[in-house]
């Protein structure tokens, strides 16, 4: 009998002993406050007992100062109790319903000779300012690769489909010669807010994915350096890194969901010894990307599946590398080190790899390319990356290079390091030919109601000042029918 | 070189000239002096006048004096006016609306509803909005009000329940979504009470109210109805997080009144209720001598 008893005082008191017990063996020693934050301590008899009222049941009916024989209650609001009477939504279920994505409404118009996306269609200079529709297979895998954005416009079309502007031709343009040439093209896209810096990416995946590359995304790199997913120190490193085994294991997953049948054609070349199952020779990336079923091995097994795709010639495909929120990594993330000393975004692997390809350390030996966009929405300040881009972009236009501030002590050399020769694409507002395209698509949709002419284009691209997101909420968040 | 004196140029001042011709192009009482008109110069040449001025003095006084005749002065503004008040008594007509002080041109008549910018929305939209506004924040009333059409024009097709019928006129329910006014509007409209119990104090004897049904005006029914709306809103809890479940939970109770599922149907029979109940009081003796 004596067994439960020992055990139990291993444990915490508040936990194992009955409250009751508690109140009558713990008396408040005098000097003491009779205040708690714990609520059940306060209620639980540690008041001195000249302030405890006496129960209103030992006073007679009508009696005293409360004739209704009610309970005096000494509070001056009653609580609004309707909140709390329904079910509490389950851990999560808030914010999937917040980063829920709807790609189709069928009360919307269907648009009459909207062409579907081809794998040349944004190679044409002749397509700027057309809407391409993206096809439904490829909108399942943009959607395993968390391409889709919950703040943009999705829900209001019958399909998905995007716009070809000036910049998507060129960056495509870029991409084909530089798979064709086995380079590596290395560019930030930068520019003001809501300029279409996520959608540019979306349609750079889109093109990989039509185009049979290996398409890998991270979609918000805010995700690996704000210390919301487990890390671990990677054993042997020197300096220390750490890996994301939770991360790695969904981004796994997703690029095997995205590129499952450009992984099938590949097979492996080395034999993975360190892997948690025997991956032999000759077998595809697909089955190497399926070891990864724990987070456990999810770091390991990236590393191989990298590995395998960086293996020059035998018939590798081209690797989409990108990332969005490129902010994120430029500064020291809010995780610590077990000195508890902050760690900078540049010692966690995953962010590593990104960045050694960004700035060139690392090529892509079957060409591809390394794509960053910079948000401004939600982006913690990083002086380096604002200095970096804006050289960047001077040395591209030929003018004098933005000098640091001499007495700025908030510079971060390693960030500025992964950006000394990269390639800028500024994104600013659309051109009318391209607004008057979007707009069109609006009204065949049945969104916009008014004739588009060359007035009305005129009138919301002067609102807008060009900026496509400024334009949608100009036209598609109002309060006009 | 100065000019050379004659003692004819003494005459000059003393010719007598005919009365101008009335010119109907010129109104300068209409006249916008804006940055951008080039057609109306006739401040900045006066301007030009005071600074050629200052300018020959400076001039003159190094002996450059510049060898061209002085300009004829210019008409002010002043004089343009009164010149046409004159035209005016001679029975000219001098001002040409279409014409005259519109850069852009009249617009046609009549003006469509919406181009006055303090009545460009619908009048429901407009009503509504100002109503889910809280501490005086217009914008985000507007936002979460283009929120909830955006809503409601992406959900399906709302499915009527024939024991709470809709306002008649109402289009077939497949039309709903793409009219998202139209949609909030039949839902508005359709649990609208048509009266209110105005009460009467300790008129009903033994200090009780004496209650009585009063009409409503359409603003005020709409405001009702929405009123309970909102407080139907106010006190269910969001599915989600993140500032756009606010504009959600009001479209899906708009949704869930046309589709005869929310619970304001009911607050509105239960007034109508009361209100065929305490008609008897309108005759009532105690109301004698009470102005309604």
């Amino acid at each position: 009998m004596s067994a439960p008893n020992s055990l139990r005082c291993l444990l915490r008191p508040s936990a194992a002993v009955p409250r009751q017990i508690a109140a009558a063996t713990w008396t408040p020693s005098p000097w003491i406050a009779p205040f708690s934050t714990t609520p059940g301590a306060g209620k639980a008899g540690t008041t001195p007992k000249k302030n405890v009222p006496k129960p209103k049941a030992a006073a007679p009916r009508g009696v005293g100062m409360n004739p209704t024989g009610k309970k005096q209650s000494m509070k001056k609001f009653k609580k609004a109790q309707g909140a709390k009477t329904a079910k509490p939504p389950l851990p999560g279920e808030r914010k999937a319903m917040r980063k829920r994505i709807q790609l189709s409404n069928n009360n919307a118009l269907p648009v009459e000779g909207l062409a579907e996306l081809e794998p040349g269609t944004m190679l044409n200079p002749k397509n700027i300012g057309t809407m391409a529709a993206l096809p439904g297979a490829m909108q399942d895998n943009l959607r395993s690769l968390e391409a889709f954005k919950a703040t943009q416009f999705w829900p209001m079309f019958r399909q998905p489909a995007t716009l070809i502007r000036s910049e998507t031709v060129d960056l495509m343009n870029r991409m084909q010669s530089a798979a064709s040439k086995k380079e590596t093209l290395r560019l930030v896209v930068t520019g003001e807010r809501i300029t279409g810096k996520s959608l540019l990416l979306l349609q750079s995946m889109a093109y990989g994915l039509q185009n049979d590359w290996v398409v890998i995304n991270i979609p918000e790199a805010q995700e690996l350096t704000t210390a919301c997913t487990e890390y671990a120190p990677i054993p042997d490193t020197d300096p220390v890194q750490y890996m994301q085994n939770n991360y790695c294991l969904k981004m796994i997953q997703a690029i095997r969901k995205a590129n499952a049948s450009v992984l099938s054609k590949i097979t492996t070349a080395y034999s993975h010894p360190e892997l948690p199952q025997n991956i032999p020779i000759n077998s595809t990336l697909l089955a190497l990307a399926n070891a990864a079923k724990e987070p456990e091995s999810a770091w390991v097994v990236f590393q191989a599946l990298w590995k395998e795709l960086m293996r020059k010639g035998a018939a590798r495909p081209p690797v989409l590398f990108t990332l969005d929120g490129l902010p994120h990594i430029m500064k020291v993330s809010d995780y610590r080190s077990p000195a508890f000393e902050l760690i900078h975004s540049q010692d966690l692997a995953l962010v590593r790899l990104f960045s050694d390809v960004l700035s060139g350390a690392t090529s892509l030996p079957n060409g591809g390319a390394v794509l960053a966009a910079t948000t401004r929405g939600n982006a913690p300040r990083s002086p380096s990356m604002d200095l970096a881009l804006a050289q960047r972009e001077a040395e591209q236009a030929g003018t004098e290079l933005p000098k640091p501030e001499p007495y700025f002590k908030g510079y971060d050399l390693r960030s500025e390091e992964v950006l000394k020769t990269v390639s800028v694409m500024k994104l600013k507002g659309l051109s009318k030919v391209e607004a008057r395209g979007l707009m069109e698509y609006w009204a065949a949709s049945g969104i916009f109601r008014a004739t588009v002419d060359e007035k009305a284009v005129a009138a919301k691209w002067a609102l807008s000042a060009g900026v496509v997101g400024e334009m949608e909420r100009v036209n598609l968040l109002t309060m006009h029918p | 070189m100065p000019p050379r004196l004659n003692i004819l140029s003494g005459f000059r001042a003393l010719s007598i000239q005919p009365r101008p011709l009335a010119q109907p192009c010129v109104a300068a009482q209409a006249r916008r002096l804006l940055a951008t008109d080039t057609t109306s110069n006739n401040a900045s040449q006066i301007q030009d006048n005071n600074f050629n001025g200052v300018l020959r003095a400076k001039m003159e006084a190094f002996g450059q004096v510049p060898q061209e005749e002085p300009a004829p002065p210019a008409m002010s503004e002043n004089e343009m006016a009164l010149k046409q008040l004159q035209e005016a008594a001679y029975g000219l007509n001098t001002y040409d609306p279409e014409v005259h002080g519109h850069k852009f041109g009249v617009p046609a008549l009549p003006i469509a509803p919406d181009m006055n910018h303090k009545r460009r929305y619908d009048t429901v939209v407009e009503q509504v909005t100002k109503l889910l506004m809280r501490d005086g924040k217009l914008a985000k009333a507007q936002r979460d009000m283009a929120m909830i059409l955006n809503h409601l024009r992406s959900s399906p097709a709302p499915k009527i329940n024939p024991a709470k019928p809709l306002i008649p006129g109402s289009p077939a329910p497949e039309q709903l979504p793409l009219d998202p006014v139209g949609y909030l509007t039949v839902a508005i409209d359709s649990v609208a009470p048509l009266i209110k119990i105005r009460k009467y104090a300790k008129l009903a004897g033994g200090g009780r109210a004496l209650e009585l049904p009063a009409p409503l005006h359409l603003r005020q029914r709409r405001r009702w109805a929405f009123g309970w709306i909102l407080d139907v809103v106010n006190k269910k809890p969001s599915r989600g997080s993140g500032r756009g479940m606010f504009p959600t939970r009001v479209a899906e109770e708009i949704i869930a009144v046309v589709e005869g599922r929310s619970s304001v149907w009911e607050k509105r029979n239960e007034i109508h209720k009361k209100g065929t109940a305490v008609r008897a009081n309108v005759f009532s003796s105690r109301m004698k001598g009470i102005k309604l």
